[in-house]
């Protein structure tokens, strides 16, 4: 047989999953001329789905950006180590050298009393009280800067400290840090919370839309059904209808949370700069945006699946 | 083709709609069946079309048990089945064209392979020329004729018809008629059901008269192939 003719054949009974392929792409096109035929609903449906999408996710951005900053401060953290009263600067020196050797401990920063009376009454304008001392009341100390990522890193670390005999006592300047990691966990938490908040209620809003779409076809459907339509081909169209309006959702909600970090991003930046910081609010990753729109439209598609299942099987001929 | 065995059916008011029906329909036979309002013509052609189930008996159509049918299987059971509705079914924001396609769009058809199918459908029929127009531009007749090319276009090997002619005037039912025959004269097995006397008399087939959901007659006038 000639290659023509095969050719002709294949065409004329094309195999099963090029007749998916085909049915596919036309529901998913007539999904969409179904949703711009009436335009006004269609676009207050994709608002909703937007703004119930935006609220998790920003939190969720935000809170990344908390911890970003979390772990440039924890990288600034510092341990004092306050020497007891009868250390020499000697031994002192002896016990920096020693605290270089760990691994955990990127430097240190012997000062001695006499320096830190110095630095005291020059920081503190009180250089008249601060000559009438008749000793030097304050303890030679060692500054640390750990070479540490965690806040659980740093106490283990400050207990071992503790253990040094020339040590009188270690204080560690974590305190705030943990409450920023407190008010971070609350996020995480609240985001959660709301994400599932926020999946049930799209589940409901895509799936009661596509309720409503199957209700303006219910005599359409009794034909189909009549002649002969599968489930899955009755309930294709919808599924498309669910997908499309998750996915416009989630990309209406993408450009609206890269638009809320344009508009912050300057301000928030000067705020970090005047506390000294380094850090700087990025843009939104393109990652996030997309991970955005893809779960508005895994959300919708599902939501269509479970209202289809329900709706179109109780439409009985 | 069709095989009814002793079948009734009741619904859950107590009434029988079927009362131990028992027939069979061969492969290339035409038959009609007959009665009053409420004799159980319609629920006889719902039960061969799988959109009811049988109280009992036994329901053997294609050689598929629709006692024992799954739901999953029953559309591509239908689809070997051309069903002419007596309201006409059709869909009206689709042309003539595109409600004929229906069935062949279900399978899988392309576009081009479906329009050739329903243009030798609309011929059929003599429709052709209004391919493009939409239902409610029809008449009641040709709306009929529109539903008849839905039910042929897949080449059914059973085609059930309710009151096919409930709507038309003498002449387009003889047409019509004339339209099934040319089916039945390819080996398509035909069961129509008509009140229609007149028409069922002229026609000389074989004919099963209900009568409060008993068979109470059947003329077993030939025309087996």
């Amino acid at each position: 047989m000639s290659d023509k003719a095969s050719s002709k054949r294949r065409h004329e009974n094309p195999s099963n999953l090029i007749k998916l392929l085909r049915n596919h792409r036309k529901d998913a096109l007539k999904s969409l001329a179904r949703m711009l035929f009436s335009p006004l609903s269609s676009s207050m449906t994709v608002i909703v789905i937007a703004a119930a999408l935006l609220l998790p996710s920003l939190l969720f951005a935000f809170n990344t950006n908390i911890a970003a900053l979390l772990g440039e401060f924890q990288n600034n953290a510092r341990i004092v180590l306050y020497l007891t009263r009868g250390t020499s600067d000697t031994q002192a020196l002896e016990v920096s050298n020693s605290l270089l050797t760990s691994n955990a401990i990127d430097s240190v920063d012997f000062i001695s009393n006499e320096e830190a009376l110095l630095s005291f009454s020059d920081a503190a304008g009180f250089s008249q009280i601060v000559a009438d001392f008749e000793a030097n009341p304050l303890p030679a100390s060692i500054v640390i800067t750990p070479n540490l990522a965690g806040l659980a890193e740093l106490d283990q670390l400050a207990a071992s400290l503790d253990q040094i005999p020339e040590v009188e006592l270690v204080q560690v300047d974590s305190l705030w840090l943990r409450r920023l990691a407190a008010i971070s966990e609350l996020l995480v938490l609240a985001a959660r919370v709301l994400g599932l908040i926020v999946l049930l209620s799209l589940c409901f809003i895509i799936g009661n839309t596509v309720r409503s779409h199957i209700e303006n076809r219910r005599d359409e459907i009794k034909i189909i059904k009549l002649v002969g339509g599968t489930h899955s081909y009755i309930a294709r169209p919808f599924l498309y209808i669910g997908l499309f309006y998750g996915l416009l959702g989630g990309l209406l909600a993408s450009l609206l949370q890269a638009l809320i970090f344009l508009s912050f991003r300057n301000p928030l930046n000067e705020i970090f700069s005047l506390y000294d910081s380094s850090f700087t609010l990025p843009l939104l990753a393109p990652a996030m945006l997309i991970t955005l729109a893809f779960s508005g439209a895994t959300i919708g598609w599902l939501a269509a699946i479970i209202s289809a299942y329900r709706y179109v099987n109780a439409i009985s001929t | 083709m069709i095989s009814f065995d002793k079948v009734s059916k009741q619904y859950i008011s107590g009434q029988y709609a079927l009362a131990g029906v028992s027939f069979e329909i061969a492969k290339g036979q035409m038959a009609f069946v007959t009665g009053h309002s409420g004799a159980g013509k319609s629920t006889l052609l719902k039960l061969v079309l799988a959109t009811e189930k049988c109280s009992s008996g036994n329901v053997v159509v294609n050689g598929t048990d629709l006692n024992h049918i799954r739901r999953r299987e029953i559309p591509s059971f239908r689809r070997r089945i051309g069903m002419v509705f007596q309201d006409h079914q059709l869909l009206n924001d689709r042309s003539v064209a595109d409600n004929v396609a229906l069935p062949l769009d279900i399978s899988g058809f392309s576009r081009r392979d479906a329009l050739r199918r329903v243009r030798a459908a609309l011929d059929k029929v003599g429709l052709l020329s209004k391919e493009k127009k939409f239902p409610a531009a029809l008449s009641g007749g040709e709306q009929q004729r529109v539903g008849i090319a839905r039910a042929v276009v897949n080449r059914p090997s059973i085609i059930l018809a309710d009151e096919p002619t409930g709507n038309l005037d003498p002449e387009l039912s003889m047409e019509t008629m004339e339209v099934f025959e040319q089916f039945k004269n390819v080996g398509v097995s035909l069961l129509i059901a008509s009140h229609d006397i007149s028409l069922i008399n002229r026609m000389e087939y074989r004919t099963l008269i209900l009568k409060g959901g008993a068979l109470i007659g059947d003329t077993g006038l030939g025309e087996l192939s």
